[in-house]
């Protein structure tokens, strides 16, 4: 009985997955409304906040990057908060800030080190914009993402918009190509479904737009965050959608909003970034069933399937995938998932050289490899996630020399 | 950890008059644990500790049995055969099947020996009828032989007198006009004349009769000198009965072919019913001891030596312990799946004699030695 649940859960959550793929597609190319209105005469000010936790040189590349934005450089202004790096990151800002004397930029440092999302927190302290635009520091942005991002709170009732994130390294390995391809399926097809009701279930955290007065609202809930005690710093852009969308707000993903990123190229940072996101997920997962009546009551239908589905797909995954190993392992070893693999990756792969240029995939067959990441990420990330969940470990920029940092003030 | 160099945020250009760390920078204030929330934290993390462990133990064990099986050859599967089950069942079924047609082989056999037998006995009386028709024949053609040309020789002497014969009636009819005129005239009695014409009549049916005997003679010839309707009868009668010999000849060799094969047949059954008494199905069926099976496959073949030790193991590889010894090699190919890797493999089954019955219901067992060294 056990494992027809199992498996129900599973083809429910696949079955929603698929069906928000292609609900994708036909929105995206069919149904006006699930694009807002943008108003590019809607010009509010802008801070851009940066945290930044031992980036380096890429600090002083981002805050250039942000400088070219077509957007009134008085309207705007770029505040960086550097997490207590242990490396030159900090200079980095100094100098960027010596530099780009076209815009106002503001440096920071805390006093201790505190995570992401406080380090967002302290930097909002030092503002007084319309708009937060919060960023990765390791993100390269589009001269329009600002203006792009601003457009589309016309819109009343939108409280947060996120923006594209592209992949800067496609073709470093077998690892960023999947990434290439995950990445823009989930921002151009999978996202889509949840654009139309205006609910984003997570914005990514490299470019991440949001109204002033919400995010001081949520703000305490921000530096409020602990789990029994230990204080959460990741999954803070989830956390925020999250919020927003709690709060009676919309939320969007605006397409033409483009930043990229360097996503992880060996497989032990990947595996790092991926845990930290599956943690989030996770805990993500808890507030939504502890609060389940008020996200009936308040939400979108679709947003509460994403929000319980979405999570439940991968805890049910790993029981799956422990039934299959023990069942039939060498199903995995099949053509079957390497065939629907390679399928897949070839269509994605054309529609990114056809779309997006550059992030073309060189090599189409590498999206095969996906088969043997969805193992792993099934049977390693989740429990590893579940048991790990006193961790506020960044996990992929801690230096080598450096101290766990995580807990280090609690 | 405390950072050093840490500057509240400033405004560039640097010239700027540093602003004071606003008072919310400073809110990052140590949530403080209660003693339930460490104690909650506590035992999570023990409990998180185990159960990563238990789930890394897991994933060593499940890689290491999952390689250990695809390099030993020595596993052999227990299989437990119930004498309901279907395989027994169906060969059961097919056994009575054969049996009941080697029956009825039997029967089909008795009748075609006695038929055989029939058929034997009316060819020897045809063929001994045979000699005494051609022996009848060939004395009436030596008769004939001989007679005929005497007979051919009367015929043309009779053919001859006959036509002086006529030649002497031809004159009697003045003889006959004589006698009337003489007896009109007086010159002889009414007797006389009677006797006369008498005597002539008679001279003229003799010649009549001769006339006949000649035509007679003609037939009698005609039937010695050549082959005439009766001697045909003769010669189908023959040739019907040769037929009806070369007929039972044929049934007779279709019968015996027929005999023949399914003597083979007969014996080709009993050798299959042999062979299948030899089946551990028919074995599982029909025994009333409990027999203990077991599936190798070809890969593993070469482990499969009869009275070779067989070892139960804990977790299928470790902690081994002798529980009997390979009894008996079946011959016939069977299909199983996998116990590890699920996939259909082929191989066959073999008969062990165990001392721990439960060893039956292991997934492996191993043969010749514990497949680790413990």
């Amino acid at each position: 009985m056990a494992p027809i649940l199992l498996w129900l859960i599973l083809v429910l959550c696949l079955l929603i997955s698929a069906v928000k793929y292609l609900m994708g597609m036909i929105l995206k190319f069919s149904f006006a409304s699930t694009k807002v209105q943008k108003d590019y005469a809607y010009q509010p000010t802008v801070s851009v906040l940066m945290p930044c936790y031992n980036e380096g040189r890429t600090v002083y590349e981002t805050i250039e990057s942000i400088g070219k934005s077509n957007y009134p450089n008085h309207k705007f202004e770029v505040i960086a908060q550097d997490d207590c790096s242990v490396d030159d990151s900090y200079d980095w800002m100094l100098k960027a800030q010596h530099d780009f004397t076209n815009i106002r930029v503001r440096t920071g440092r805390n006093e201790v080190n505190s995570g992401k999302a406080r380090s967002v927190c302290n930097a909002l302290q030092h503002s007084t914009a319309e708009i937060i635009i919060s960023i990765d520091s390791d993100c390269i942005f589009h001269p329009d993402a600002i203006r792009e991002l601003t457009a589309c709170f016309a819109e009343p009732g939108i409280g947060s918009v996120g923006g594209r994130v592209g992949v800067r390294n496609p073709n470093d390995s077998v690892i960023t190509a999947i990434q290439t391809v995950v990445y823009y399926s989930a921002f151009q097809l999978y996202k889509i479904p949840e654009n139309w009701t205006r609910s984003i279930c997570c914005i990514s955290g490299c470019l991440f737009a949001i109204r002033r007065e919400l995010l001081l609202e949520i703000e305490p809930a921000i530096r409020a965050r602990n789990w029994f005690g230990i204080p959460v710093n990741q999954g803070e852009d989830r956390f925020l959608t999250h919020q927003t969308l709690l709060r009676g707000y919309g939320t969007y993903i605006n397409n033409d909003a483009l930043c990229w990123t360097k996503v992880p190229n060996t497989l032990p940072v990947l595996f790092k970034q991926q845990l930290r996101w599956r943690r989030s997920i996770v805990r993500d997962f808890f507030f939504t069933l502890r609060t389940l009546p008020q996200h009936v009551w308040k939400l979108h239908p679709n947003t509460v399937f994403t929000l319980v589905l979405t999570p439940l797909g991968a805890v049910v995954g790993f029981l799956v995938v422990i039934t299959m190993l023990t069942s039939d392992p060498l199903a995995w070893a099949g053509p079957v998932p390497l065939i629907t693999a390679l399928g897949v990756g070839a269509v994605l792969t054309w529609a990114i050289k056809k779309y997006s240029a550059k992030e073309a995939v060189t090599h189409p067959l590498a999206f095969g490899a996906y088969v043997a990441w969805s193992l792993v990420s099934s049977l390693f990330l989740t429990p590893l996630a579940l048991c790990t969940m006193d961790s506020a470990d960044w996990g992929t920029r801690t230096k080598p020399h450096e101290v766990h940092l995580g807990n280090t003030n609690r | 950890m405390r950072c050093t160099l840490a500057t509240p945020t400033v405004n560039t250009p640097a010239s700027e008059t540093r602003e004071d760390p606003p008072a919310s920078e400073n809110k990052n204030i140590p949530v403080k644990q209660s003693l339930h929330y460490k104690l909650v934290i506590t035992l999570y993390r023990v409990f998180a500790i185990t159960v990563l462990y238990l789930v890394l133990a897991g994933i060593i064990s499940y890689a290491f049995v999952m390689g250990f099986y695809a390099v030993n050859s020595s596993w052999a599967a227990p299989i437990i055969l119930s004498a309901a089950d279907e395989k027994s069942l169906d060969f059961r079924q097919k056994l009575v099947a054969s049996q009941q047609s080697i029956e009825d082989l039997k029967v089909d056999t008795k009748k075609l020996d006695s038929g055989l037998a029939e058929m034997k006995k009316h060819r020897a009386a045809l063929l001994a009828l045979e000699p005494e028709l051609q022996r009848a024949i060939v004395r009436e053609q030596t008769h004939n032989r001989t007679t005929g040309p005497e007979l051919a020789t009367l015929d043309r002497q009779k053919q001859a007198d006959n036509l002086k014969t006529q030649k002497v009636l031809a004159q009697l009819k003045g003889v006959e006009s004589n006698i009337t005129k003489d007896l009109a005239s007086g010159l002889i009695t009414q007797g006389d004349a009677a006797t006369q014409l008498a005597a002539l009549n008679q001279a003229k049916g003799a010649y009549t009769d001769s006339k006949i005997a000649e035509v007679l003679l003609t037939d009698s010839v005609l039937d010695k000198t050549t082959t005439g309707t009766n001697s045909l009868d003769v010669l189908v009668k023959q040739a019907e009965l040769r037929s009806e010999v070369a007929q039972l000849d044929v049934a007779l060799n279709v019968a015996e072919k027929q005999l023949q094969e399914e003597a083979r047949q007969i014996d080709r059954l009993r050798q299959a019913i042999q062979t299948a008494k030899q089946s551990p199905y028919y074995l599982n069926a029909s025994g009333e001891k409990t027999l203990y099976f077991a599936f190798i496959p070809y890969d593993n073949q070469a482990s499969a030596v009869a009275g070779s030790p067989i070892y139960d193991c804990y977790l299928n590889m470790v902690a081994c312990r002798k529980v009997g010894t390979l009894k008996q090699i079946y011959a016939g190919e069977e299909t199983s799946i996998h116990p590890i890797f699920k996939t259909q493999i082929r191989g066959f089954l073999v008969q062990m004699n165990l001392d721990h019955a439960e060893s039956a219901k292991s997934k492996t067992v191993f043969l010749g030695s514990k497949p680790v060294l413990f």
